[in-house]
């Protein structure tokens, strides 16, 4: 809706409130992540030093520290709406530093799991699965790299699925057994049509 | 049997009026405390070693601390039920003053023979409850406790049931012990109107001080060639900026001159054996190659000895890091820590010595100070008790290895910053980068550095005083380096004494920087050899990089090296973290679980100087108490022989943990002696004696099977 000439709607946005209710707190939440992480998501405070050792948070809005806020206080919907959640390239820096012993990047692993279970989850993530599927690789082998190893004196395919195909069935049992691939095709389709 | 009668009658005489009015429980004792008086009419009176048993029973609400988790109600009529009771009784707080009345008044009133009160530890109350049943006219220890409080009540919280049947188990327990309690004497054995003190940093120092100013001879140990410890290595103290060196010089010298204080530097105790008021304590004095004047005078070389003059130094030509600087600054083999050193005696660290002699020719005829060969020295002294003072070191900042402690140059410590902005320091007072001697223009402090950390690999505690010391070198770097900002990255600022948070104030005024992130890790420019500081600013919530030329880290602190053997020696404990163990927190923070040995400063847990002074204070005052009455009482809870029964084995002499026991001869026979004032009353010789030769006193093998029995028979004969 347009209010004032130059502010569209985004100065509606501006004007929110933005507080902290105690609605927004969910401790079940904090629960489920810890559970979920193995490790002891409600003991943050809030250092910094996961952001701090953070490839990601330079170059991004990406701020792991925020994320293990939210844990603590259970803020489980901002938490799974937030598309940087997706963000974490899972290097494990802050987990080797973080003074109260906590892993934040299982922190993270645990909520995008939460995520997946309410179908929040980037479409490109679930283009991997579907890698997985078919080949047994999130990044399938290609002519450039075959090339590459020949060159160095590597066989064309690793010795993975791409050279043992026979155990393919069992990777996808799996991933059946999950239902991974049947949701990631539902959701794909649902956005892409 | 009839003994058996006799309860069940008492069982039904308590029923009866508390059925008909069950409301105000205690007056309902009252009166039927009487009635039951006829039923344990023929039971002698006068010596109460003899007579049946006549116990009475106090069940404590401790507020709510008791009543609220379970029902004293219930529990107290059951009280009544255990054969032996005589009186059950209940109140809010029996430790208080008509609380105590009450167990006087029900000895003299039932004719008791030994007192129970169900409440909290012994470790807290035990002393109050002898005291109110010697009040009473027993002897104190026919008194037992039942623990229903820290065993029981606080931990069974939300279990009303079973709390309350925990209880009754544990009352008739205790009901089973006092029973069969026998009148014990205490023995008074006097104390040696001496103390020592290990550690001569600022809180051995003023204990020492205390001491001697009360009259009492001490012994200072300190391990290091001279007195003063971390305090002498600072430059300044927070938050009165006081000179650290001009206040704490006059202690040092008020040390080395009272008469009353035996100091001994380079010196460690080596062994130590006896029992508060009588310590036997070996001191181990290193050899250290220098005669002081009083050592030369006893060799017959009169107006010979070190006289501080340094031409040793001069001549000597070994060279090696100081210790005292950090290992900022060379000294030689034969060297002295700083020239304000007390004493001014110099010492050999005959790790380096080549023996060249040297310093012998220098030294001169008419001193005759430097003797090569000498050796450590052992000599015993007798205390009535003791002062730990052992402090603290560095917790070892490299084992962070983000922050690049020893791999980078201008990465420093707290302690390293004292040396160099102290004017006696190696620089002058001028801070420079030890990696091109450059004034640095910034300066990142980076805080909790190793401590609030539960990785395993750093320190779980706060260290308490990096926050103001950092604030402090943030002070002096303005004060001193014009146009040089001082970044202070820190989780909380902790300035909590007095005055701390106006100089929390001060220093944000004067221009520090504070950033709120700990320091995630740092990275060397190879070329310059600056830094790069790599944080989170928390509260602008943006990744930070910040170049900065010298990095200070506020490192945390641990025990200092010898500290566990020598807590060992002394049989002071200490917390999972190093720390030694205080007696109680907060009401006993100066003693210890041993009789007579006391702690003072930072071997108990982080201080700054004002805490560590006035914990000396504390110490010095408890530690004076025995000594100015002259004797304590030792418990009596010794072992004894039943010469009848012993065979004269003697595997319980080699098994007591504190060689109190011995094989003498006695009427022709072989049979085991016990000193009883070195005894502690462990009970490791009357648990092995396949004999059962020894009684264990107020722990006798009659009254555990009874308490045993009461637990497994449920209190049935």
């Amino acid at each position: 809706m347009e209010r004032t000439k130059g502010y569209p709607a985004a100065l509606d946005k501006k004007l929110q409130d933005t507080r902290l209710y105690l609605e927004d707190s969910n401790p079940e939440f904090t629960k489920s992540v810890k559970a979920i992480s193995r490790t002891n998501a409600h003991m943050c405070y809030q250092c910094g030093t996961c952001t701090g050792s953070c490839p990601s948070a330079p170059r991004s809005t990406y701020r792991i520290r925020k994320f293990m806020r939210r844990a603590v206080l259970g803020l489980e919907n901002e938490t799974l709406i937030d598309p940087d959640l997706w963000l974490c390239t899972t290097c494990y820096s802050c987990s080797d530093r973080c003074p109260r012993d906590i892993i934040p990047t299982d922190v993270i692993m645990a909520m995008r799991n939460l995520a997946f279970k309410r179908d929040i989850v980037p479409v490109n993530f679930l283009k991997t699965v579907t890698a997985i599927y078919a080949s047994g690789h999130g990044v399938p082998n290609n002519d450039v790299n075959r090339a590459a190893r020949e060159k160095i004196g590597l066989s064309r395919d690793p010795p993975t699925t791409h050279t043992y195909a026979e155990y393919m069935p069992g990777i996808r049992k799996i991933l059946d057994h999950y239902k991974l691939k049947a949701n990631a095709d539902r959701i794909i389709k649902e956005r892409e049509g | 049997m009839a003994e058996k009668k006799k309860t069940t009658t008492k069982k039904t005489e308590t029923k009866k009026p508390i059925t008909k009015k069950a409301a105000p429980v205690k007056q309902e004792i009252k009166k039927q405390a009487p009635a039951a008086k006829p039923a344990a009419k023929p039971v002698a009176t006068g010596s109460t070693t003899q007579q049946k048993p006549r116990v009475g029973v106090f069940i404590c609400h401790c507020g709510t601390n008791i009543a609220g988790s379970m029902d004293i109600p219930t529990v107290e009529a059951y009280a009544k039920t255990i054969p032996g009771v005589a009186f059950v009784d209940n109140y809010q707080y029996m430790c208080s003053t008509p609380g105590q009345g009450k167990i006087e008044k029900a000895i003299a009133e039932h004719k008791l023979t030994g007192i129970v009160v169900a409440a909290c530890s012994p470790r807290l109350h035990e002393p109050t409850f002898r005291t109110a049943t010697k009040e009473g006219g027993l002897n104190p220890f026919r008194f037992e406790m039942a623990n229903i409080r820290e065993q029981n009540s606080w931990v069974h919280m939300h279990d009303q049931e079973g709390a309350t049947d925990k209880a009754k188990d544990a009352i008739r327990i205790a009901v089973a012990k006092a029973a069969l309690l026998l009148d014990l004497f205490p023995k008074k054995v006097p104390v040696e109107k001496a103390a020592m003190v290990v550690g001569a940093g600022v809180a051995g120092m003023q204990a020492a001080l205390d001491l001697s100013a009360a009259g009492i001879k001490t012994y200072l140990i300190e391990a290091d060639t001279s007195i003063g410890g971390r305090m002498s290595q600072l430059d300044k103290t927070f938050p009165t900026l006081d000179c650290s060196q001009c206040i704490l010089t006059p202690k040092m010298v008020d040390v080395g001159r009272e008469p009353l204080i035996e100091l001994y530097t380079y010196s460690e105790v080596h062994e130590v054996e006896g029992y508060i008021g009588n310590f036997d304590v070996t001191i181990r004095k290193k050899a250290r190659g220098v005669l002081t004047p009083t050592e030369a005078t006893a060799r017959g070389l009169i107006g010979g000895g070190c006289n501080g003059c340094g031409d040793c130094d001069a001549v000597c030509p070994v060279i090696k890091p100081n210790a005292f600087e950090m290992g900022m600054k060379p000294r030689k083999a034969i060297y002295i820590n700083h020239p304000q050193v007390v004493p001014l005696i110099y010492t050999i660290d005959f790790d380096s010595c080549v023996k060249c002699g040297l310093c012998v020719t220098a030294c001169g005829p008419e001193k005759l100070a430097i003797d090569l060969e000498s050796k450590d020295e052992f000599i015993k002294v007798k205390v009535g008790t003791a002062i730990l003072a052992t402090g603290y070191e560095l917790f070892p900042i490299e084992k962070k290895e983000e922050w690049g402690y020893k791999r980078f140059e201008n990465v420093i410590t707290g302690l390293e910053f004292e040396r160099l902005i102290c004017a006696s320091g190696p620089t002058g007072g001028h801070l420079v980068r030890p990696s091109d001697g450059q004034t640095p223009k910034k300066v990142a402090f980076v805080l909790c550095a190793g401590s609030r950390d539960n990785t395993g690999n750093g320190k779980p505690y706060c260290s308490r005083f990096c926050c103001m010391y950092s604030l402090k070198h943030a002070h002096q770097i303005i004060e001193k380096i014009p146009g040089c900002t001082p970044y202070l990255f820190y989780m909380d600022i902790r300035s909590f004494g007095k005055a701390y948070e106006e100089f929390y104030y001060r220093i944000q005024d004067e221009g520090a920087k504070f950033i709120r992130g700990r320091v995630a890790n740092i990275i060397e420019d190879p070329k310059t050899k600056s830094l790069h500081v790599m944080t989170d600013d928390t509260l602008l919530d943006r990744p930070v990089d910040m170049e900065v030329d010298m990095v200070v880290l506020a490192s945390a602190v641990q025990p200092s090296d010898d500290t566990n053997r020598t807590r060992r020696l002394f049989g002071v404990s200490c917390s999972s973290d190093g720390w030694l163990l205080e007696a109680h927190p907060k009401l006993n923070p100066c003693g210890t679980t041993t009789a007579g040995v006391f702690l003072a400063g930072v071997c108990q847990g982080p201080k700054d100087i004002p805490d560590t002074v006035a914990s000396a204070e504390g110490a010095a005052s408890a530690a004076s108490i025995p000594i100015h009455k002259g004797e304590v009482e030792l418990e009596p809870y010794f072992a004894s022989c039943i010469d009848e029964k012993c065979a004269g084995c003697g595997m319980c002499v080699n098994l007591c943990p504190y060689s109190a026991l011995a094989l003498v001869e006695k009427d022709g026979r072989t049979v085991m002696e016990v000193t009883e004032a070195k005894c502690k009353g462990c009970g490791t010789c009357g648990g092995f004696c396949p004999g059962g030769a020894i009684w264990m006193n107020h722990f006798t093998t009659p009254q555990i099977v009874a308490q045993i029995d009461a637990f497994l028979l449920g209190g049935e004969q």
